[in-house]
C-alpha cells in the first residue's frame, strides 16, 4: 500500500475544529428536520384516518410519493428545482437567507415525515379499533379520541421506531452536502481536499456517525427493557 | 393578474430540454457512448441485490450462531455499515479500496462493490428476523428426525424463511434503486447524473428535470412496493390459515 | 454484465485478502495498452465538455491530449473526473493523466507531478452586469459559489474573510444558483467563467469583473516520480508550440470567431 499515514494532521490546527463545526450542524439539521418530520408525520396519519376521501387520497400519495423517489432527487428538486414555482418577492426575501440550510430542513423533513407517518399509522392500526368506537360512545369526538386515547398509545409503541426514523434522518443528512451544507461528510471532503489525507479524514468522520448511531441504539434498547419490557437482544 | 400569467406559463416552457433529451435519460449515450441513465441505474441495483443477497445470508445466519467466532464479526460488520451513511461507504470504496489493491477501480464498479457491502448488512438483519421467526418446535422436530443442525438448517428452516423474506428482499431492492441515485457524488452516469448533465448543459428547466427523474425513480419503486404489499398480504392470508397449528 | 459481476467479485476478494500488483513505468503501460487514458472534465465548455449533438467529450483539453496520444501512436479513452476526484483517481491508476484545468499547486505536489503550464489562468468573479460588484471587496457579507476542492474555494476564503462561500459539485451548478439569485457571485478561473457564462442563453446579462485573485497556471497531472512519462508530456507540449500545433487548437476554441474568444498573450515555457 502506497500511502502514508498522518493523524496528527487531521487533529492539529484548524482540521480538528473543521469536524467539530461539521457535526455541529450535522446535529442541527438533524433536530431541526426530525420535529418538522414529527409534525408533519402525525398530520399526514391524522388525514390518512380521517374517512374524508380526499384527505385520506392526499395522505397516501404523499406517503406513496416521497417513499419512493430518491431523497438525493428531492435535494436537487428543492434547491433547483423550485425556483420556478416561487413567486419573486418571496424568493428575494428567501434567497438571501440561508437557503442551503433551510432547503435541506425541508428535503428531509418532508422526506422523513412519509415514513414516520406509516410508522403511526401501523402503530394505530395496532391499537384495537373498539377503543375507538368506546371513546367515541363516551361522547368525546374523533379528534379528542384521537387526541386523548389513541394517539398517546400509538406514540408510545412507536417511540422506537420512530427513533430508528431519527438516526436514518442523520445519516439522510449526509446528503445536504450536495448543495453546500457545510455538515460532516462535506467536511471531511474539505479536509481530504486540502490535506490529500482523505483515509484519516474519513475515518474521523465515520467513527463520528459511529457514535451517534451506537448512543441511538442504546437509548432505544433502554427505552425497550424499561418501558415496553421486551428483551433487547432476542 | 399578468403576474401570475407570467409564471403560470413560465411552468410549462421548457418541457422541451426533457423532450430532447429524454433518450439521455434512459440509456445515457448508449448505444454511441457508454451505457447511462436509468438503464445503469438498474443494472447497479440488480447486480447490488444479487450481491447483497449472498454476503446477507452469510452475515445473518453467522450472526444467530452460537459460536462466537461467527457471530461476532457479524455483528460488528452489521453495526458498523447500519451506523454509517452510505455516501461514506461509497467513498470508502471509491478512495480506498484502489489504494489497498494498489490498481485501479472504476467507478461503476466500486460503487456496486459499496452497494453490495452495504445492503448485505440490511439483509442480514432480514435473515436474522426471519430464521428467529420460525418456531424453535421445527428446527428440535428436525433434530429428532435425526437431521443435523446444518441439514436442518438448509432443508427445514431456510426453506421457509426465505419464502416470507421476499418482500422484505422486494422492499429492499426498492431501497437500492433509490440509493443508486448517490454514485453521481462519485462520478457514476446514473440517472441522476445523467440529469444534472442535461442541466448543466442547457442551464434550463432543472424542475421540469428534477420531476421527470422523480416520476421515473416512482413508476419503478411503487410498482415494486405494491408487488411486495400484496405477496405480503396473500402470505398473512395463507399463515392465518395455517396459525391454528401454531 | 458478466464482466461487471465479475470484477465486482474481484474487488471484494481482492479487498479481503490484501492483494497487490506491481507497477511498471507508465510510458511502457500506456504502449502495451494501446492506449492513453486521460480524465478530462465533461462539463466545462471549452476545456471539455459532452456536445449536444455527438454526445461526444470534446474541448481544448481533449485535443491537447489527442495530441500527446497521437505522438504516442495509441488511441484516447477519455474519463470525467471532477476537482474533488481527479488527483485520486491519477494516485490509482483509473487514469494516466489529469488535463481538466488543475491549477499547479505546490502543495498538490505532495501526491502527484505536474508538466509546464499549459494553459494560466488567474481567478476573477462572475456577476450579473446589474450587481454593482466590482471587486473581491463588494462581496463582504455576501454569498459566493464555487466547487468542492477547488483551489478558487480555497483563495477566496483567504482574499475575502467576510463572505460566505458555498460549494457545490460543479461550477455549472454554482451558476446555475446564481442565476436564481441564491449566490452573489461565482468565483473560479476567468476562462471557465467565460465558459459558463457563454452557455447561458443570455450571456450578456453576465459580466467577469474584479482583480486577479489568484493566479493559475494549468498544469497535466501526472502520476508522482516517473520521469521518463513526464519528459514526454513537457517536450510534446513544447513541440506543440514550436510547430504551431497549439497555436492552432488554442484558435480552434479560444480564437476571435468561437463563443469564448481569449486572445493569446502569453508564451510557452521552452527549454532550449
Amino acid at each position: 500500500m502506497n500511502y502514508t499515514f498522518n493523524w496528527a494532521l487531521i487533529f492539529a490546527g484548524e482540521y480538528g475544529r473543521w469536524f467539530v463545526d461539521g457535526l455541529a450542524v450535522t446535529l442541527e439539521l438533524s433536530g431541526i428536520s426530525i420535529l418538522f418530520a414529527l409534525l408533519l408525520g402525525t398530520l399526514l396519519t391524522v388525514l390518512r384516518l380521517s374517512r374524508v376521501r380526499p384527505l385520506v387520497w392526499f395522505s397516501a400519495a404523499y406517503v406513496e410519493f416521497f417513499r419512493n423517489t430518491p431523497l438525493m432527487v428531492q435535494i436537487f428538486f428543492w434547491y433547483f428545482g423550485s425556483d420556478p414555482i416561487l413567486p419573486d418577492f418571496f424568493k428575494k426575501w428567501l434567497y438571501q437567507q440561508n437557503i442551503e440550510f433551510a432547503t435541506a430542513v425541508i428535503a428531509l423533513s418532508t422526506y422523513t415525515a412519509a415514513f414516520i407517518a406509516e410508522e403511526l399509522r401501523s402503530g394505530i392500526l395496532s391499537i384495537p379499533k373498539t377503543q375507538l368506537e368506546a371513546s367515541r360512545a363516551t361522547g368525546l369526538t374523533f379528534i379528542q379520541a384521537m387526541r386523548y386515547v389513541i394517539l398517546p398509545q400509538a406514540f408510545r409503541i412507536i417511540i422506537p421506531p420512530l427513533i430508528s426514523q431519527f438516526l436514518n434522518l442523520i445519516k439522510n443528512s449526509s446528503l445536504a452536502m450536495t448543495i453546500g451544507v457545510m455538515e460532516l461528510t462535506y467536511m471531511a471532503r474539505q479536509v481530504e481536499a486540502h490535506t490529500f489525507h482523505g483515509f484519516e479524514a474519513f475515518t474521523v468522520s465515520t467513527l463520528i456517525y459511529l457514535s451517534l448511531s451506537l448512543l441511538v441504539s442504546f437509548i432505544i434498547n433502554q427505552y425497550n427493557k424499561h418501558f415496553l419490557h421486551i428483551g433487547s437482544r432476542r | 393578474m399578468e403576474h401570475f400569467w407570467q409564471w403560470f406559463s413560465g411552468l410549462f416552457a421548457n418541457w422541451g430540454v426533457v423532450w430532447n433529451n429524454f433518450d439521455y435519460l434512459l440509456v445515457g449515450a448508449y448505444p454511441q457512448g457508454p451505457l447511462g441513465g436509468l438503464a445503469m441505474s438498474i443494472v447497479m441495483a440488480v447486480i447490488g441485490i444479487f450481491g447483497a443477497f449472498w454476503i446477507g445470508l452469510a452475515a445473518g445466519l453467522m450472526r444467530i450462531s452460537k459460536r462466537p467466532w461467527l457471530s461476532w464479526p457479524a455483528l460488528i460488520y452489521i453495526e458498523i455499515i447500519r451506523g454509517t451513511p452510505l455516501l461514506m461507504v461509497i467513498f470508502w470504496f471509491y478512495f480506498f479500496a484502489p489504494l489497498l489493491m494498489n490498481q485501479s477501480v472504476p467507478e461503476t464498479e466500486s460503487a456496486i462493490a459499496a452497494f453490495i457491502v452495504f445492503t448485505g448488512a440490511y439483509i442480514a438483519e432480514i435473515v436474522r428476523a426471519g430464521v428467529l421467526a420460525i418456531p424453535k418446535g421445527q428446527m428440535e422436530a428436525a433434530r429428532g428426525s435425526g437431521l443435523s443442525h446444518t441439514q436442518a438448517m438448509v432443508h427445514i428452516i431456510l426453506p421457509q424463511a426465505l419464502r416470507n423474506m421476499i418482500p422484505s428482499f422486494v422492499n429492499q431492492f426498492v431501497s437500492l434503486t433509490k440509493d443508486t441515485s448517490l454514485a453521481m457524488i462519485i462520478n457514476v452516469n446514473e440517472l441522476t447524473l445523467a440529469a444534472r448533465h442535461v442541466y448543466t448543459r442547457t442551464m434550463k428547466a432543472p424542475m421540469e428535470i428534477f420531476l421527470t427523474i422523480a416520476l421515473l425513480y416512482f413508476a419503478i419503486c411503487w410498482v415494486l412496493t405494491a408487488f411486495s404489499r400484496r405477496l405480503e398480504r396473500s402470505m398473512a392470508r395463507y399463515q392465518a390459515r395455517t396459525s391454528h397449528d401454531r | 454484465m458478466n464482466g461487471f459481476w465479475q470484477r465486482t467479485l474481484v474487488i471484494l476478494a481482492a479487498l479481503a485478502l490484501g492483494a497487490s500488483a506491481a507497477h511498471a513505468g507508465k510510458l511502457d503501460e500506456v504502449k502495451s495498452r494501446g492506449k492513453l487514458i486521460a480524465g478530462v472534465k465533461d462539463s466545462q465548455p471549452p476545456f471539455g465538455y459532452v456536445d449536444e449533438q455527438t454526445r461526444q467529450i470534446v474541448g481544448f483539453e481533449i485535443d491537447i491530449c489527442a495530441a500527446l496520444a497521437k505522438k504516442l501512436g495509441v488511441g484516447l479513452e477519455l474519463k470525467p473526473v471532477t476537482s474533488a476526484t481527479r488527483i485520486p483517481m491519477l494516485e490509482q491508476g483509473a487514469i494516466d493523466l489529469i488535463a481538466a484545468t488543475m491549477t499547479h499547486k505546490i502543495e498538490r505536489e505532495e501526491k502527484i507531478d505536474f508538466s509546464i503550464t499549459y494553459f494560466p489562468a488567474t481567478q476573477k468573479l462572475l456577476v450579473h452586469k446589474d450587481s454593482g460588484i466590482k471587486s473581491v471587496a463588494d462581496l463582504a457579507g455576501k454569498k459566493v459559489g464555487s466547487a468542492k476542492g477547488s483551489t478558487s474555494e480555497q483563495n477566496i476564503k483567504k482574499a475575502q474573510p467576510e463572505c460566505t462561500v458555498v460549494s457545490f459539485e460543479t461550477y455549472p451548478e454554482a451558476f446555475l444558483a446564481l442565476k436564481q439569485g441564491k449566490v452573489a457571485a461565482v468565483t473560479t478561473d476567468a476562462p471557465i467563467l467565460l465558459g459558463i457564462r457563454n452557455s447561458d442563453d443570455h450571456p450578456e446579462q453576465w459580466i467577469i469583473v474584479g482583480e486577479d485573485i489568484a493566479a493559475e497556471p494549468y498544469g497535466i497531472g501526472l502520476p508522482e516520480n516517473d520521469s521518463d512519462f513526464r519528459d514526454f508530456v513537457n517536450t510534446t507540449l513544447m513541440e506543440m508550440w514550436k510547430s504551431g500545433e497549439y497555436q492552432q487548437i488554442y484558435a480552434k476554441w479560444f480564437g476571435p470567431d468561437t463563443k469564448f474568444p481569449l486572445p493569446l498573450n502569453w508564451t510557452m515555457e521552452i527549454w532550449p
